[in-house]
């Protein structure tokens, strides 16, 4: 006889007799999805793992998640133009995360606390050259290095950086920030030799006893233009100017000046031109706003500085002080049509910025590169028709931003590696997307997009500091909150709470968590209910 | 100490002195200030230890103190009218796991429409709870009440409820003598449960039982609900012997002696019946009264006992059964009818109105002449309600039923006054 009292209280008895996961037909598996400021960062960047480690406040772990595959995130962090962020499925909820801004926050952190790179893999006793110290020469000198390769980085200019420091004026990406970001990756043992251009790349290899080679020139010179210009017409080139800008004493501008162009570049030389006494800046462009390849935030910072646009305008003579502007109209086609309507426009000189193409000089004695349409011409693994020579950056057919070029050093550099080593493949295939139909975003909070402080409009006119501030602790902190873990389990125990059949075992701090399949009857109700979809139900095979 | 205090003040200092240290509540009117009062004893930390757990609702209130009690921790909660109601299921639920909670029920009317005022609409709603029902007349009598009930409680393992008037009681200031601690720890001594849940020794509470054995369950309760009719008045009786003052017990006599009539009531208006037994007996009518002070379990044999000898019996009760009689009247008729002692019931002070000595002593000089209807209503505005009846009456949407029930009504109104 129980001592209980009768019928009500009972030996305890366990719902653990009853193995309900043999009426499944169907069985969660957790899953990893590619979240899509992952697959749209053009460094490969695992943007959502580094914020998962910023949320919880570890910021040097998520620096150092960062840095896995990008060496350059103070630097990234200010000019990239997120397309991660673009991609954002919290853009669909309410904002997009600020990803760049926190990747600011964790590059400055490191810059301001001394943390340093990872160590080298143990020397390999292979050589590399990369020609060219632009974004994508650090990033293949910096990945090189880690592999354990000697690097040595050629660079025709006085200074490293390529169009980091001779592109991007000074009030968006400051020089101490590239220059502490360059001396890191030194401190690795890579060598930047400056003022050393290459004419013969064949020849520089085999002098300096290199393996294989990542080009990386680069595309500096200007496009020309026929305009018919007056010998008294004061006509500069972009990058020249913008170059200038470094210079002790800057190229004399006067006092109304007229951009050529509609690029990201138009858009730094007028802003640039402001700020060295301007009074007026102009942009003449030949179509509209909507077709204008300039990224919006800098179309918006420089109307925000008083730069003006004549949209749908050419220019058809350039004079003394004053240039011909003809009037555009767009086909049905979208291209812009002369319309024969003509006005003047007052300038003190003329920045043409329309432009760029590679100088491919150097590769000429290479056997079997292929150049199309100006660029060189490479294959999945960035390697030219030369065997054992790379190329990326501005000079190869891709989208020509900091972050494209980072992305091209590192998938050049995991290239080279292999290549020296032998092997073959490539990354692994990539998960299936996470996309805003997977999540159930009813269980985020809302929570609003931190701004970045940005300096006064007189300030900006008048000198070259960084107009866009960082974020301070508890804002970047904040931010890295809002990332909603697209596709990839953050812990919330949201399946732990709802199983019915208590089927999900924990697994501790970071291990996730186990379905108990002798238990899970196959419900799916963790499936309906991860808020991140990375869960998914799959067919039990019999 | 002898103070003057208000009901629920006096009751919240008298639950303090009892140790409680669960006490879980959610706040109504008229309950307010007894839970108001025992959270700022523990607060300030004069009930220590004791958690003192708020809650989102009345169902929480019983479930946090079941799960409380079921640890083996003394627990206390207090509700009124609806809140009463919201929690109806888990107060069956501490009944049938025999789990000595003590709850006070500052007694209020049940809505539609709503209404704060007093009766006794929502005791009577769980009558059949399997709890343990004191009702109390006094302030005093309250604060022994629920000395005596946390005592009861654990000594029977079944939950009790303390009723007391809403408004009448709970918010009147009177002269109200609270024992000392000594005193209280005297008479009650620390919980000793008969079972506790224990992690270490795992049992199952309350689990699925069916047909096979759910008849000798609520036997069981039955039986030992019928214990506390021996234990109670043992229990009252021990009270005086510590803290000096007769308390408490099955039912309480005043005048009845050797009355012909008797008048049974519960709670506070039994004070009223009380002043106009005076007068009237002043005016040399034979006439007492008898409280009951546990209406559940229903004193059978003491109530009958107080009745004997009585001529008539009339049952003043702030609830009746709607479609039926009175709740209280129905058991008494039950007890006494047989002897030939008649019985009227006098349905009084629903939603809070007020029971004066005038209309008492009316409808007890027309039960003495036998002039009263069995089942009557104190205060009838009878203007109101015929016209009301007539109109129904007229309602072409209401004519299939009404055309019959307004007609049985109107053929009892001779009885019902």
């Amino acid at each position: 006889m129980s001592e209980h009292p009768f019928a009500i209280t009972l030996d305890a008895g366990s719902s653990r007799d009853n193995r309900t996961g043999s009426w499944r037909v169907e069985r969660p598996i957790y899953v990893d999805r590619m979240p899509p400021c992952n697959d749209a960062c053009p460094a490969g960047e695992n943007i959502q793992r580094w914020l998962y480690h910023a949320e919880a406040g570890a910021y040097e772990a998520a620096w150092r998640g960062l840095v896995e595959d990008n060496p350059l995130p103070a630097i990234c962090g200010r000019v990239c133009f997120h397309p991660c962020e673009a991609a954002c499925n919290r853009g669909k909820v309410d904002e997009a995360v600020g990803i760049r801004a926190v990747e600011r926050f964790l590059g400055d952190a490191a810059i301001a606390h001394g943390w340093r790179l990872p160590e080298r893999a143990p020397a390999t006793g292979r050589r590399v050259l990369v020609v060219g110290s632009g974004p994508s020469g650090l990033s293949a000198a910096y990945h090189l290095a880690r592999a354990g390769h000697e690097v040595v980085v050629r660079e025709a200019a006085p200074r490293p950086g390529g169009m980091l420091r001779y592109g991007i004026p000074k009030y968006r990406l400051p020089r101490e920030v590239i220059d502490a970001e360059i001396s890191a990756i030194e401190d690795l043992g890579v060598e930047i030799r400056c003022d050393a251009g290459v004419a013969d790349i064949a020849s520089a290899m085999a002098e300096g006893a290199f393996d294989a080679a990542y080009l990386v020139l680069g595309a500096q010179l200007s496009h020309r233009v026929q305009v018919p210009a007056a010998d008294s017409a004061r006509l500069l080139d972009a990058l020249a100017f913008l170059a200038g800008t470094e210079a002790a004493e800057p190229v004399a501008i006067g006092r109304r000046v007229v951009v050529y162009g509609g690029g990201d570049t138009a858009m730094d030389a007028a802003r640039s031109a402001k700020r060295l006494g301007a009074t007026d800046a102009v942009i003449v462009y030949r179509r509209n706003r909507r077709k204008m390849p300039a990224h919006a935030d800098l179309v918006e910072e420089a109307l925000a500085e008083g730069v003006t646009v004549r949209w749908m305008s050419t220019i058809s003579r350039v004079e003394k002080d004053k240039v011909l502007v003809e009037k555009m109209e767009l086909d049905s086609a979208g291209f812009p049509q002369p319309t024969g309507e003509f006005t003047n426009l007052d300038a003190d000189c003329v920045i043409l910025a329309l432009g760029q193409d590679a100088d491919l000089a150097p590769l000429a004695a290479l056997e079997g590169v292929e150049v199309r349409d100006g660029l060189v011409v490479v294959d999945a693994q960035m390697m030219t028709g030369h065997s054992g020579v790379f190329a990326g950056g501005d000079m190869v057919p891709a989208e020509r931003t900091v972050t494209v070029a980072v992305g091209h050093g590192k998938r050049a550099a995991r290239n080279i590696d292999r290549w020296l080593r032998g092997e073959t493949g490539g990354p692994p295939p990539r998960h299936e997307l996470a996309s805003i139909e997977t999540l159930n975003t009813w269980y985020y909070a809302d929570a609003g997009r931190t701004v970045q402080p940005e300096l006064e409009a007189q300030r900006r006119q008048t000198g070259f500091e960084e107009v866009v501030g960082g974020l301070d602790e508890p804002n970047a902190l904040f931010e890295a909150r809002r990332c909603l873990s697209c596709g990839n389990c953050f812990e919330c125990d949201n399946c732990y709470g709802v199983c019915p059949d208590n089927a999900v075992s924990k697994l501790g701090p970071g291990e996730r968590y186990v379905f108990d399949y002798d238990y899970c009857k196959g419900c799916g109700i963790c499936v309906a209910e991860c808020p991140c979809g990375a869960i998914v139900m799959v067919p039990e095979l019999i | 100490m002898l103070r003057q205090i208000e009901g629920s003040r006096a009751v919240a200092e008298a639950v303090a002195l009892c140790r409680p240290r669960v006490v879980s509540a959610y706040p109504i009117s008229p309950q307010t200030h007894i839970i108001e009062g025992v959270g700022s004893l523990v607060k300030s930390g004069r009930l220590k230890p004791c958690e003192f757990i708020n809650v989102e609702s009345e169902f929480a209130a019983m479930s946090v103190s079941i799960g409380a009690a079921a640890t083996g921790a003394r627990a206390y909660t207090a509700t009124s009218g609806p809140g009463l109601l919201d929690m109806a299921e888990a107060v069956f639920n501490a009944s049938g796991l025999g789990l000595p909670i003590v709850m006070t029920v500052a007694n209020r009317a049940v809505g539609a429409p709503i209404n704060i005022g007093n009766d006794h609409s929502d005791a009577m709603a769980l009558r059949d709870s399997g709890w343990i029902q004191l009702f109390a007349e006094t302030n005093q009598h309250a604060v022994d009440l629920h000395i005596q009930a946390f005592r009861l409680a654990e000594r029977l393992s079944v939950p009790v409820m303390v009723c007391m008037d809403g408004f009448i009681l709970t918010h009147s200031v009177e002269r109200v003598e609270i024992p000392t601690q000594e005193q209280v720890d005297r008479y009650l001594r620390p919980f000793a449960p008969q079972q506790v849940l224990d992690p270490a020794a795992p049992v199952s509470i309350g689990a699925m039982v069916g047909p096979e054995a759910f008849t000798e369950v609520r036997y069981l309760a039955h039986a030992r609900l019928l214990e506390a009719l021996v234990c109670i008045p043992e229990l009252a009786a021990e009270f005086e012997r510590v803290v000096g003052r007769p308390s408490g017990g099955l039912v309480s006599a005043y005048r009845s002696e050797d009355a012909e009539t008797i008048v049974v009531a519960l709670g506070s208006v039994v004070g009223t019946v009380k002043d106009v037994v005076d007068q009237m007996r002043e005016e040399g009518l034979k006439i007492g009264v008898v409280a009951v002070t546990t209406f559940r379990p229903f004193p059978e044999q003491a109530l009958g006992q107080a009745l004997e000898g009585a001529h008539r019996v009339v049952v003043i009760e702030k609830a009746f059964a709607v479609g039926g009689r009175g709740v209280l009247g129905a058991q008494v008729d039950a007890l006494v009818s047989d002897r030939g002692t008649k019985t009227y019931t006098v349905v009084a002070g629903l939603g809070g109105r007020s029971i004066p000595e005038a209309s008492l002593r009316r409808v007890l000089g027309e039960a003495i002449r036998g002039e009263l209807g069995a089942m009557s209503f104190l205060d009838l505005d009878r203007v109101v309600v015929d016209r009301e009846l007539a109109r129904m009456a007229e309602d072409p949407r209401r004519a299939p039923s009404t055309a019959r029930v307004p007609r049985d009504v109107r053929e009892n109104a001779a009885r019902i006054v």
